[in-house]
């Protein structure tokens, strides 16, 4: 909500430096991609409205043009990188499991890969000054699922392998990660949150968590890798512990 | 009478503030397109210059049209025009909120979903949304707690808030009071189906350290101090001068003088330097024995 640009919540997708020093070309090849349907809009409005009867229109439809010019650059921004990926997930499928923290593993290079591909869209989404098509509806196209009337603009999402269910509330600046990188070894494990969860604020979900329907994690709490939290009951600590009453 | 039942309140964990999305969002539209009007009104004249420097031709007559150093001030058009963008957003958003709380005072208390609170909590968050957002944008350091201050946070002199979440509504800051990193200050609370709205109050020369969560009625004296990661319980009292710590906060030190803390060191250091020297004994001693 009302967070300063530098807590605004984009989601965590980090690069090591070997992978992406490689394949910068491709990151900037899905920037200037997602500029050209911009640069067509922005001629078609000129063209229709720069006429001598209409300069008035011109000038009272600008606001409406720069709001409709964010939302063009971040669904192209989007059209391309879900192009890229899946050419890229036919070569290798994403998959759970433990791996090695090299570039001689196939794994851990092409999470890089994908993060390199997603990274503008979702910065841009995250970026965006306007509440609608945020997380929801970007990181849906990345093979996550959000539940319908969720809260989930204000916390770090991880992109992939996470699955929200109805009516969850996550948290201002709490973060959802589904990657672990443990001195040598990658990992990549599923975090699955089911209906009516709710998460604190500030608190974090490590890989393999499972929250169950109508569990609560309290704020500036953390899980550790694979907790499971039953249903209708309370967790906080660090790491989580049922709370009794 | 509502204030001493909201003492009583209990929770059993402290969960996260926020907004659901509603048809009221689409106020946001609205002020967008306050302020653009606002810019197509400041800029008529400049814009008239402009094409008559480009074409040749004017939008409509003016005496005298314009010169060539017209275009020097093209920079401090742009500069200028995002700060009338932003303000115009903020004063009008401003009037809104005003009205809004005219046709129905704020309140503290406990609220179900769906009641009539409920809403115009989330119209009042949805109107404060946009003006804080470009507030925090523009490259005015005072700018959002300016901005605060128009839709009722009440921020006292040279306060420190820059980073972090703030309510915009219901909080109190006392003068000097330094707020660090990604902290959360929450006037409201989502508790499972019902909303907590409840008065948080900074009073002087606090200090709140990073990585902290404030709950809803927590009442910081003057002098306070909350470390790092640390959160308040709901409606917590933090005494003055005192440095309060834990999760939630239930330890508090007293804070030492520059003069205390030296003698420390000094201690400290006499006494490390004594156990080396027994150390260095110790392993003569046992390379002797080998």
């Amino acid at each position: 909500m009302f967070q300063p640009a530098s807590l605004k919540g984009d989601s965590p997708t980090p690069i090591d430096e070997r992978v992406r020093n490689k394949y910068l070309i491709l990151y900037l090849i899905i920037i200037l991609l997602s500029f050209i349907p911009c640069s067509l809009f922005e001629y078609w409005y000129l063209i229709t409205f720069w006429n001598e009867s209409f300069y008035w229109l011109f000038f009272l439809l600008l606001p409406l043009n720069i709001f409709f010019l964010i939302y063009i650059l971040q669904l192209s921004a989007l059209l391309f990188s879900v192009l890229i990926l899946n050419i890229i997930n036919l070569i290798h499928r994403p998959r759970e499991g433990f791996f090695k923290r090299d570039i001689n593993d196939k794994d851990y290079l092409y999470w890089n890969l994908r993060n390199t591909i997603k990274k503008w869209p979702l910065y841009l989404a995250a970026s965006n000054p306007f509440p609608w098509l945020k997380n929801r509806f970007m990181l849906r196209f990345f093979g996550v699922k959000i539940g319908s009337r969720c809260m989930c603009d204000n916390g770090w999402i991880s992109s992939e392998f996470v699955s929200i269910g109805k009516n969850v509330i996550i948290g201002m600046g709490s973060t959802i990660i589904s990657f672990g990188i443990e001195q040598d070894n990658f990992i990549l494990k599923e975090i699955i949150v089911k209906e009516n969860a709710a998460i604190g604020a500030k608190s974090v979900l490590l890989p393999g968590t499972i929250m169950k329907q109508n569990s609560k994690l309290s704020a500036h709490s953390y899980t550790n890798y694979d907790d499971v939290l039953e249903k209708d009951s309370i967790y906080m600590g660090h790491p989580a512990k049922l709370k009794k009453d | 009478m509502e204030a001493e039942k909201d003492s009583s309140i209990k929770v059993d964990y402290i969960s996260t503030t926020g907004v659901f999305k509603t048809p009221f969002t689409l106020i946001l539209l609205v002020q967008l397109f306050i302020g653009g009007l606002a810019l197509v009104l400041a800029n008529l004249w400049f814009f008239n210059v402009l094409y008559y420097l480009l074409t040749g031709s004017q939008f409509y007559s003016l005496e005298p049209p314009g010169d060539w150093y017209y275009w020097l001030l093209v920079p401090l058009n742009i500069y200028g025009n995002i700060f009338l963008f932003s303000f115009t957003v903020i004063l009008v958003s401003a009037g809104i909120y005003k009205f809004l709380n005219w046709r129905h005072p704020p309140q503290e208390g406990v609220f179900e979903r769906g009641s009539k609170e409920w809403k115009y909590m989330h119209r009042r968050y949805w109107t404060a949304y946009f003006p804080i957002w470009l507030a925090r944008a523009i490259p005015l350091p005072w700018a959002d707690i300016v901005c605060y201050r128009f839709f009722g946070v009440r921020i006292g002199k040279n306060v420190v808030a820059y980073e972090g979440y703030i309510d915009p509504e219901f909080v109190e800051i006392g003068d000097f009071t330094m707020t660090s990193l990604h902290i959360c200050i929450f006037s409201h609370l989502i508790y499972h189906d019902k909303v907590i709205i409840k008065k948080v109050s900074i009073g002087k020369n606090c200090i709140i350290g990073p990585q902290t969560i404030i709950s809803p009625g927590t009442v910081m004296e003057e002098g306070a101090i909350l470390g790092a990661n640390s959160y308040t319980w709901l409606g917590q009292r933090l005494s003055t001068y005192l440095i309060h710590v834990g999760t939630p906060v239930s330890m508090s030190f007293p804070i030492q003088t520059l003069d205390e803390s030296r003698e420390k060191v000094e201690k400290r250091k006499k006494t490390v330097v004594l156990d080396d020297e027994n150390l260095d004994d110790k392993k003569k001693e046992g390379g002797g024995n080998e």
